[in-house]
């Protein structure tokens, strides 16, 4: 048996449930397997309808028929699941009791707080009224209210308060396990503190263990240690919650975290695009996410380790490396001295995600770029793309390849082309589709970066173009190629502050549809703060700084981010 | 804090709007009877209980003048309100007695058929409503909704006649008319209760079989649609016992619409007591408003209206007053023990001492 086995409290074992609808049935979860210990704290997080509840009501025994439930769920040595139901209820509450999500139906309308909270132990334990509504007393001063709320009707108390009464509900039995589904909903930050505080000091007092659902980062990220992430019923990864947020490993869990106000305060916010899609044959995630190959439609891939505390469920092994340099160098030679422009940088781009490179200029930011994206030869160090070797410019003339977007639109398309030629290009030159197809990419990519598709404008000249459209222009044609790494040079520092704000929207915008990582070049912190998810500071050629966004803008004691994050401000 | 301005202001208002009701009421009572085809004297000479008097144009003359008839409509509309007042109901043309006497002396039976009926149809109907609400759909609530359904179209008085026809005339299990046996010397009280029962039966089970569809059907979806509420999967999460989770948490709410419905079906069912005490002949203030109506006996008439309107009105005035008590979100300012007033609004934290 397991060395630990002694400290196993709840363990569910391929938990399947499948609700009934009108013609068939619907499955909620799919073989789920976890463990729960004596006194841990386990977080389930996932966006609403991924089977969080369902799981919770699982494990209190309360799916019914017709619904169906199989696999094992063993709660303190006792198979749940075999158990007759006048077992399960003498199981419920004094074994796993549940804080059941907050809305003013939740507790019954017409009886008293008091007797709603003691009327399990009551029944229990055969109390007298007296004993009871002295207990009532007790357990409503236990999560901070005062003894007389419990002659309140439900609808007399504000949210927070009725938060803490199904707290003192849940606590009635002393279970040794609490179930708490989204605590923090329906209230305000101060009010969701103070819970949070109630919950751990009395899980300190009475040491339950702790099962968090919810969808909210922050309230696992205060309330849990180990975290589960549930997408369509199936568990994506898991890990240690701290290190889950700091690095996701799934693509999912990172577009929970893109999502998440707490985990970016400044950033603009990106929804996961698409809905799930149940019942797939493959990865239930494998519509919405940017690294879908054959594979993942076809078959569900099962959890694998991938680090000491995290396993994904992904058949990529979770989020994959698009683009990996080490130990890059590049010097320049002016006149008899050498310049270092570029000097030992190890980096990687993952799949989907958005790295801002910032640093003054002359720092080598675009000389790195000019190199990962193979244009340039390093001295020394290695490029992999797509873990091919990046050797001259093969990536840019490959279609899911790299795209490089340069700072000054007036040299980088020629004047001389029409919108068209120069949209046309790289389609032509890389002997890419027919030429029907072309001409419907073009427009596809025109209406993408909101410009007019039509004949007259494909007919103008770039040199009649401002300098907003003509960057967009550059853009649909690094987009035409449909590529998987865009390289954005200083794009928008040529163009005015409205300018510049539009065009960032519109390529986070498209970055979100089609799933591109992007390498956000920037001498503005501030900026990079606004759209990028990691962060690379560059100094003299050298990464003087790397991690997330919030972690490098807010913690950083690096003093050459704190000098661009001030000359920002 | 006590009572608020606004809440005073709303209790004038109801008040009024009772006060309102009944004015609507005496007058249509005054109305109506006088309204009909017909004259009170024409009528005292055929017909009801074989009393065969004939009167003279004279004669007829002669009551009108005694009794009022013959002074202007609004004289004598004053002359009722007047009486009214004092709690003077008039005097019955046909009967030669006080209205209010006559009245007392039948009002009990109808009292009985109604208490009986609404009593035993609340029974049926949340036993039924709340069997067929925990089997919803299964093929018991199945047969119990169309069973019920079809009762509760079918008019009260054709029950009622197939009831008479078939249990009473048919099979002789029951007495054809009446109240009790008449001139039975009862050796004992708990005879003449058989008795009373014995002649009662059919009436009550005409008029519980006309109400217990729409109670089933109320406790039926009421109850349907509490057991959906999320405070129900926390009774069931909590572990109560059965008993506790099926009566206190669920019934307990589905039955507050059912205390509202069953003042307001009052009326309705004095409707359907009026009819099933004329077709089974029971002595009750059904078959007295008959005869009244009849021979125009508009003292009578007018009576008997007041009694049954007054009766239907103070029921609703009783639900809506109860109705505060037995839902605490409509309670006004529900007692916590320090003061009467709300402690602390939305938001109240208090910190962790």
């Amino acid at each position: 048996m397991n060395p630990n086995s002694s400290h196993l409290f709840l363990e569910a074992d391929h938990l399947t449930v499948q609700y009934q609808t009108a013609e068939s049935y619907l499955p909620a979860l799919n073989r789920i397997s976890f463990r729960l210990d004596r006194g841990e704290n386990l977080g389930i997080i996932g966006e609403s309808g991924s089977g969080k509840t369902t799981l919770a009501m699982a494990l209190m025994g309360l799916i019914v028929p017709p619904h169906k439930v199989f696999g094992r769920v063993l709660v303190a040595g006792q198979e749940l699941l075999a158990l007759a139901e006048e077992e399960k209820k003498k199981l419920r509450w004094k074994t796993i009791a549940m804080v059941f999500q907050n809305s003013l139906d939740v507790l019954n309308p017409v009886m008293k707080v008091g007797t709603q909270i003691v009327e399990p132990l009551k029944e229990a334990e055969n109390l007298s009224e007296r004993e009871a509504s002295g207990e009532a007393g007790r357990l409503l001063e236990l999560v901070g209210l005062e003894k007389y709320w419990k002659d309140a009707y439900p609808h007399q108390l504000s949210g927070g308060m009725r938060q803490r009464v199904l707290l003192a509900m849940a606590l009635s039995c002393s279970p040794r396990l609490l179930i708490l589904d989204e605590p923090a909903s329906s209230l305000d930050a101060v009010a969701k503190k103070n819970l949070f505080e109630t919950v751990r000091r009395l899980q300190d007092k009475l040491g339950f263990s702790l099962l968090v659902i919810s969808h909210d980062l922050s309230t696992m990220k205060d309330l849990t240690d180990k975290l589960m992430v549930l997408y369509s019923g199936e568990i994506m990864e898991r890990g240690l919650t701290r290190e889950m947020v700091e690095e996701p490993a799934h693509t999912y869990t990172r577009g929970l975290i893109n999502s998440s106000v707490q985990a970016f305060p400044y950033k603009d916010l990106w929804g996961i695009p698409g809905e799930a899609q149940p019942g797939s044959a493959g990865c239930a995630f494998a519509g919405r996410c940017t690294q879908a190959s054959a594979e993942c439609t076809e078959k569900k891939p099962s959890l694998r380790q991938v680090s000491a505390n995290r396993e994904v469920a992904c058949h990529r092994g979770g989020i994959v490396d698009l683009l990996k340099a080490t130990d890059i160098s590049k010097s320049y030679r002016v006149q008899n001295r050498t310049i270092a422009a570029v000097s030992g940088v190890s980096m990687r781009v993952r799949h989907g995600e958005t790295l801002a490179l910032v640093g003054k200029s002359g720092s080598g930011k675009s000389t790195l770029a000019h190199i990962l994206a193979g244009f340039l030869r390093p001295d020394q160090g290695e490029v992999v793309f797509n873990d091919r070797a990046v050797k001259n410019n093969w990536p840019a003339c490959v279609e899911g390849g790299i795209q490089l977007v340069l700072q000054d639109p007036f040299s980088s398309l020629s004047h001389r082309f029409t919108v068209e030629d120069a949209l046309l290009e790289p389609l032509v030159v890389n002997k890419i589709g027919t030429a029907e197809e072309r001409r419907a990419r073009i427009k596809a990519a025109l209406k993408d970066v909101q410009l007019p598709a039509d004949d007259s404008f494909l007919k103008r000249h770039c040199s009649s173009l401002s300098g907003g459209q003509r960057q967009r222009v550059a853009i649909a044609r690094a987009l035409v190629m449909k590529p998987k790494l865009l390289l954005a040079d200083e794009i928008t520092s040529m163009l005015d502050v409205s300018t510049q704000a539009n065009l960032l929207r519109l390529l986070k915008g498209l970055q979100n549809s089609s799933g591109f990582a992007m390498v956000f070049i920037s001498h503005d912190l501030q900026l990079a703060r606004k759209i990028a998810e990691r962060v690379i500071v560059l100094h003299h050629g050298r990464i003087a700084e790397e991690g997330s966004t919030s972690y490098v803008t807010e913690q950083s004691c690096c003093c050459h981010t704190r000098e661009l994050m001030e000359a920002g401000l | 804090m006590g009572v608020s301005i606004a809440s005073i202001k709303q209790s004038i208002f109801r008040v009024l709007e009772y006060a309102l009701a009944f004015l609507v009421i005496i007058s249509l009572n005054f109305a109506l009877p006088r309204m009909m085809p017909g004259d009170p004297f024409l009528h005292l000479s055929g017909e009801v209980d074989e009393v065969l008097t004939f009167y003279s144009q004279k004669q007829v003359q002669y009551f009108r003048e005694y009794y009022g008839l013959d002074r202007p409509i609004h004289e004598q509309f004053l002359t009722y309100l007047k009486e009214l007042a004092v709690g003077d109901l008039g005097f019955s043309y046909y009967y030669k007695e006080k209205v209010s006497t006559i009245i007392l002396d039948r009002l009990p039976w109808t009292v009985f058929l109604v208490v009986s009926a609404m009593a035993l149809s609340l029974i049926l109907g949340i036993a039924l409503g709340s069997y067929s609400a925990w089997r919803r759909n299964q093929w018991q609530d199945q047969v119990l909704y169309t069973v019920l359904i079809v009762f509760s179209e079918i008019p009260a008085f054709l029950v009622g006649l197939a009831l008479l026809i078939g249990l009473a005339a048919g099979l002789g299990w029951f007495p054809l008319a009446g109240a009790a046996t008449p001139f039975a010397g009862y050796s004992s009280v708990w005879e003449k209760i058989v008795d009373i029962l014995h002649h009662a039966a059919l009436p009550i089970l005409t008029l519980t079989l006309a109400r217990t569809g729409g109670i089933y059907l109320l406790v039926r979806n009421s109850l349907g649609t509490v057991l959906t509420k999320d405070y129900m999967v926390t009774a069931r999460a909590k572990g109560l016992k059965e008993f506790r989770i099926r009566y206190l948490h669920a019934l307990r709410n589905a039955l507050m619409p059912l205390f509202t419905r069953v003042a307001i079906q009052l009326g309705a069912l004095l409707g359907g007591a009026i009819l099933a005490e004329n077709v089974f002949s029971y002595p009750g203030l059904g078959l007295l408003m008959r005869s009244a109506v009849v021979v125009r006996d508009y003292p009578l008439i007018q009576g008997i209206f007041l009694v049954l309107a007054v009766g239907v009105m103070a029921a609703n005035m009783l639900a809506d007053l109860a109705y505060k008590y037995i839902d605490p979100r409509t309670r006004p300012a529900a007692g916590l023990k320090p003061g009467a007033a709300l402690p602390l609004p939305a938001g109240g934290e208090k910190g962790d001492a």
